[in-house]
């Protein structure tokens, strides 16, 4: 080397093999001591399932929820104040209406890109609900909530609540016709609670229905308090995720003592950032092309109004429909009323619903006596009893759901209202008792079944000179030869030779 | 690749030329190719996003441009990590996460021994502390629960209709007695009420003509119906929904929220659906100067049921 | 593979079926039978009120009355003979030759008694197609194709209307008068309970319906207010002649050309029209992604 020793090439030396980018990871290990830690974490080894994107779905819906609910809380004013509109939308034009509902109506209509980030919040919430939903069932079926996951499964099944109860608090804000409607039934089913139920009512609409404190208070719950507990909740999701390592599924080079997949840098973090902008986009999309929640075609909510057809969004459907097939059972005696037409479909039917969902770990611990720790997945099919009972349970939430809509059945498929809402009534018994057994026998028979519930594998059918039939697996690259891949065998019923027919060539079929 | 190559191996060591390394894709520059072509059209949908709300296009063209944009870019990106880089696949040991018997002795040693000393000793300083606790627990939650609002009392027990008061439609327009034929029916209130949230939500009540004389509806209910006009609580005793849905010749209030029927004939009482207990009537009667007017309040509680409700 | 436990299952299933079903559905609460009898209304007070302008004819008769909202003008009386040939031809066999509900056969009642019933309501229900009945024995006659064109309808309504002339005429209002807010208003408070708060109309008790508001010109649609026809309620002295037409203005406008900024109106059945696209292009959508996205076991 020369004495100068400012040169490019020296200073270029100096900073080591990796550069500048090399210096500056140096410094901040210097100060937060990352890099032992970092190293793990970049070559942290995800497994790579599809299935296990459904979770993604639900996170990444959440992170536009958060997004978009920013911009709306900068113009929507949550106020049962009264005021006059006069905008643009011309059948709303000197109404008398709450400063909530003008505010919604003006974000939609006066406020650039205020309808565009209405509309994705409400999609988003949808598909939030739905993807956490999936989620839960891909979880559950594949029992993934075993230990040590038992802690994950209640955080996941609170965070479900949480967001239904959100998504409820969400759409009411804007005081229309429809979501009124909902706030004045959540009213009547807080009455309905023995002994308590006029005082809370009271105490959390600030007086007898409607009020003027509700709507505020919504705001607060929506905005603030729910979504930090459901931000807290999502990251103790993720750190236990993280630190108990994501399960996988039995297969090539699996065990429960290690984890197969790709990387976190740089390929998780690719796919993972790429479906983030999938789920933006096609939540963009739905925002852009389907028209959700038109309050200004509603109107505001007077509490004298009334619209035909009304139903909660998607994922309160199931109370809805719990409401309209429930017997009116009240009972009324020494002076005083238990409302259980309302208390058992309401209040009784979802709790046991929930509590059953939060308690299902310990439930199959008890009769499995399984207390091993489980990081490889079951095959649904190789659990029928578990799998049994998870449709069951879907399929009588199905049926609830469907319940909810018995006028639209009754238009769609012209019979009478009446009929539609008895039937309905015996479907949300008989379609999960029916399932259970079907269920059952259908994961008996997929593990009796060859390569049952597997992707199968082509083969190559040969014909010999003689006529013998060979099937040879066919790999999908030439040079890609599993040896673990079994071929299909050949169909027993076609004999090989047969007495009855002495020429060469025929076939006798056996069926 | 071989049987060899499908195995999962661990990413340190790892030589530069193993083929768990090379891109996924059996031809990597076509790959690259199209996902250049996907990051350009999400480059272009994006920037058409920009130039939409500068005209302050309409909402959908916002929006189909920023889903394109976000679409074709997050396509290009996981094509990119999913084809392009290392196709593993890659294994990791899991490390168990219970510690070692010996560590788990010392942290229960430390609660228990150490926390043993602590109660055992002055279990009379833990039973005040515990008692302190709980009254806290309980006083804390008085102004988080009572502040937020008055004491039901009686308020969900009567209405603000009395004897003498008019009956008016929802404009504070007094209602005659020949305003409705037979088949109508209308939303009233008591007069001074149909602007606010109360009589709203309290007071509502539908008006029906059911026939030109009066009409008696149940037994001990001859005066209440004078010349045919009906008179029911419109607050659903379901859920409180407003009975709005007139059928006229079915002679039926249905409920919209969950299809109770109400016979209008016979008292309003329920046929069909989950509603418990026929809609209140209010006894009406027609003053000298043919206005319509209340006997006095309901003789019930209106709307859905409560514990109180006798 | 019938185990055991299967053999259980279907054992269990059965018996609750059989002893719970009944016990779960049907127990408790006022389900008595209901029988449907529907009788015929009368007629009073309906659209005569608020009238500035009454126009009678040479012999007195009023032949047009009104207001700047709606004006009600009874059909031409020489149109009275056509319109007996056309109601022999295509009414008088369910509702008799004298329109009084007694067809050739004798029953009376079978049909209803048409005559006081005003030339709006007899117009109605022939202009817009429900009558002639396509299935008389149906509890609600549907909007089909007018069997009659305008004219013909007209004249139906002005020979039934001659044999006992009444009220009202045929309402024609004038939209250029109305307030589409008010009529917004009025919509909510008073239609939206049957026709929903879209107009797409919906399945009601038993096999009734109230029918969807999208196509019905704005004559049928005062019509229907003022004479209420079917199970739908009359909106006589409740509604002035400024309200129903702020109404009509509302239906014939927002109702029948919605401003559906937000992209297609998925049919107007709100929540459930929503859920179902949320979860099948949304989450079915995104979950197919991620099907693309993760890997597949090999």
């Amino acid at each position: 080397m020369s004495d100068v020793v400012n040169t490019e090439r020296s200073k270029k030396l100096a900073l080591g093999p990796y550069g500048r980018v090399g210096k500056s990871l140096n410094e901040l290990d210097d100060r937060l001591g990352v890099a032992r830690g970092g190293r793990t974490f970049m070559d942290k080894i995800f497994p790579d399932h599809w299935s296990f994107m459904l979770g993604e779905i639900a996170l990444y819906s959440f992170l536009i929820l958060l997004v978009t609910g920013v911009f709306l809380t900068l113009y929507f004013i949550p106020s049962s104040a009264i005021v006059t509109y006069h905008g643009s939308y011309a059948p709303l034009d000197g109404q008398k209406m709450t400063q909530a509902f003008a505010s919604t109506v003006n974000l939609s209509f006066a406020v650039r890109g205020g309808l565009l980030m209405r509309q994705m919040h409400h999609w988003a919430c949808d598909i939030f609900v739905g993807a956490i939903v999936i989620h839960m069932a891909r979880v559950f079926f594949t029992g993934a909530f075993r230990k040590p996951r038992e802690l994950n499964w209640i955080v996941g099944s609170t965070l479900l609540i949480l967001a239904i109860v959100n998504g409820f608090l969400g759409y009411s804000l804007p005081d229309d016709l429809v979501s009124g409607t909902g706030i004045r039934i959540a009213y009547s089913i807080i009455l309905s609670v023995p002994f308590v139920g006029t005082y809370l009512a009271f105490w959390i609409f600030g007086g007898n229905f409607p009020g003027t404190i509700i709507i505020p208070r919504f705001f607060i719950l929506h905005c603030l308090i729910v979504p930090l507990v459901i931000i807290g909740l999502v990251s103790a999701h993720l750190f236990l995720l993280v630190r108990q390592k994501h399960t996988q599924f039995p297969g090539n080079g699996r065990t429960e003592k290690n984890v197969v997949g790709s990387p976190m840098f740089p390929v998780f973090m690719a796919k993972t950032t790429g479906f983030l902008f999938i789920v933006g986009g096609i939540t963009a999309l739905l925002g852009a092309f389907a028209q959700v929640n038109p309050i200004w075609q509603f109107g505001p909510y007077d509490a004298a109004r009334i619209s035909y057809a009304v139903q909660p969004d998607w994922y309160m459907g199931f109370l809805d429909g719990a409401l309209r097939i429930w017997p009116s059972w009240s009972f009324h005696s020494w002076g005083h009323t238990i409302p259980f037409e309302v208390l058992i479909p309401a209040v009784v039917l979802p709790g046991l619903i929930f509590n059953f969902v939060f308690v299902w770990p310990m439930i199959e611990r008890r009769f499995t006596k399984d207390h091993e720790i489980h990081n490889l997945l079951d095959r649904p099919s190789n659990v029928p009893l578990r799998t049994a009972v998870g449709v069951t349970m879907l399929s009588f939430l199905g049926m609830l759901f469907i319940a909810s809509s018995t006028d639209v059945l009754a238009k769609f498929f012209n019979v009478s209202l009446n009929t539609v809402l008895v039937a309905m009534r015996y479907l949300t018994v008989i379609v999960p008792i029916l399932a259970f057994p079907i269920t059952y026998r259908i994961c008996h028979e997929i593990q009796t079944l060859h390569g049952g519930g597997r992707r199968k594998t082509p083969n190559v059918v040969a014909r010999s000179a003689e006529g013998e039939y060979t099937a040879t697996p066919s790999p999908r690259y030439v040079d890609d030869v599993p040896s673990h891949l079994e071929a299909t065998p050949v169909p027993t019923y076609i004999h090989e030779e047969s007495e009855e027919s002495g020429e060469s060539g025929v076939r006798v079929v056996d069926r | 690749m071989t049987d060899e190559h499908r195995t999962p191996v661990s990413l340190s060591g790892l030589s530069s030329n193993d083929p768990r390394l090379q891109p996924a894709a059996r031809n990597p520059e076509l790959v690259e190719r199209v996902i250049s072509v996907c990051f350009i059209v999400g480059t272009l949908c994006l920037a058409g996003f920009g130039a939409c709300y500068w005209i302050d296009a309409q909402a959908w063209k916002l929006g189909a441009t920023l889903g394109g944009g976000l679409l074709f870019l997050g396509i290009g990106i996981v094509a990119w990590g999913k084809y392009l880089m290392p196709r593993g696949p890659f294994v990791e040991e899991r490390h168990t996460l219970a510690n070692s018997d010996a560590d788990r002795q010392a942290f229960t040693a430390s609660i228990v021994e150490r926390g043993g000393s602590v109660v055992q000793r002055r279990k009379l300083l833990g039973g005040l502390l515990g008692g302190g606790m709980g009254i806290f627990g309980v006083v804390v939650m008085f102004p988080l629960l009572r502040s937020l609002g008055p004491l039901p009392k009686r308020t969900l027990q009567r209405t603000d209709w009395r004897s003498g008061s008019y009956v008016v439609d929802q404009s504070g327009r007094r209602v005659e007695v020949g305003d409705l034929a037979v088949g109508s029916i209308e939303t009233v209130f008591p007069e001074g009420t149909e602007n606010s949230d109360r009589g709203q939500a309290v007071d509502q009540t539908v008006l029906i003509r059911v026939s030109n004389e009066a009409f008696t509806t149940m037994q001990g209910r001859e005066t209440w119906a004078p010349h045919g006009y009906v008179a029911y609580s419109k607050v659903c005793t379901h859920l409180g929904c407003p009975v709005g849905l007139y059928e006229q010749e079915l002679q039926l209030l249905v409920c919209p929220c969950h299809q109770s029927m109400f016979n209008v004939t016979n008292g309003a009482v329920p046929q069909f659906g989950p509603a418990p207990r026929p809609l209140p009537q209010l006894p009406l009667y027609v003053d000298s100067s043919g206005f319509l007017r209340s006997q006095s309040d309901y003789h019930e509680a209106v709307g859905p049921g409560f514990w109180e409700r006798s | 593979m019938t185990s055991p436990l299967i053999k259980r299952c279907l054992a269990v299933s059965i018996i609750s079926l059989v002893g719970l079903g009944p016990v779960v559905l049907f127990v408790g609460g006022a389900q008595a039978s209901y029988k449907v009898t529907p009788y015929q209304t009368s007629r009073k007070n309906a659209g005569t009120p608020n009238s500035t302008m009454v126009k009678k004819n040479s012999d007195g008769v009023i032949i047009a009355y009104g207001n700047s909202s709606i004006t009600y003008r009874a059909p031409s009386a020489a149109l009275v003979t056509l319109g007996d040939a056309l109601f022999q031809q295509n009414c008088a066999s369910c509702h008799g030759t004298q329109a009084n509900g007694v067809p050739a056969n004798g029953t009376a009642g079978a049909f209803p008694n048409l005559v006081g019933l005003g030339p709006a309501t007899i117009n109605f229900w022939v202009d817009s197609g429900r009558m002639p009945a396509a299935n008389p024995r149906s509890i609600e006659a549907s909007r089909r194709v007018p069997r009659l064109t305008h004219d013909q309808a007209l004249a139906v309504s002005a020979w039934v209307n001659s044999l006992s002339p009444s009220y009202p005429d045929i309402p024609y209002p004038h939209l250029k008068n109305a307030n589409v807010a008010d009529g917004a208003a009025l919509f909510a408070l008073n239609c939206a309970s049957c026709h929903t708060i879209e107009g797409d109309g919906d399945a009601l008790a038993m096999s009734t319906f109230s029918p969807s508001l999208r196509k019905i010109p704005s004559i049928e649609v005062a019509e229907a207010i003022r004479t209420g026809p079917a199970n739908m309620p009359r909106f006589t002295g409740n509604l002035s002649d400024a309200q129903v037409n702020d109404i009509v203005k509302y239906v014939t406008t927002e109702i029948q050309h919605p401003n559906n900024p937000g992209g297609f109106g998925l049919g107007g059945l709100g929540p459930v029209a929503e859920g179902f696209v949320g979860l099948a292009f949304g989450v079915g959508v995104l979950a197919l992604a991620g099907f693309w996205v993760g890997e597949r076991d090999d």
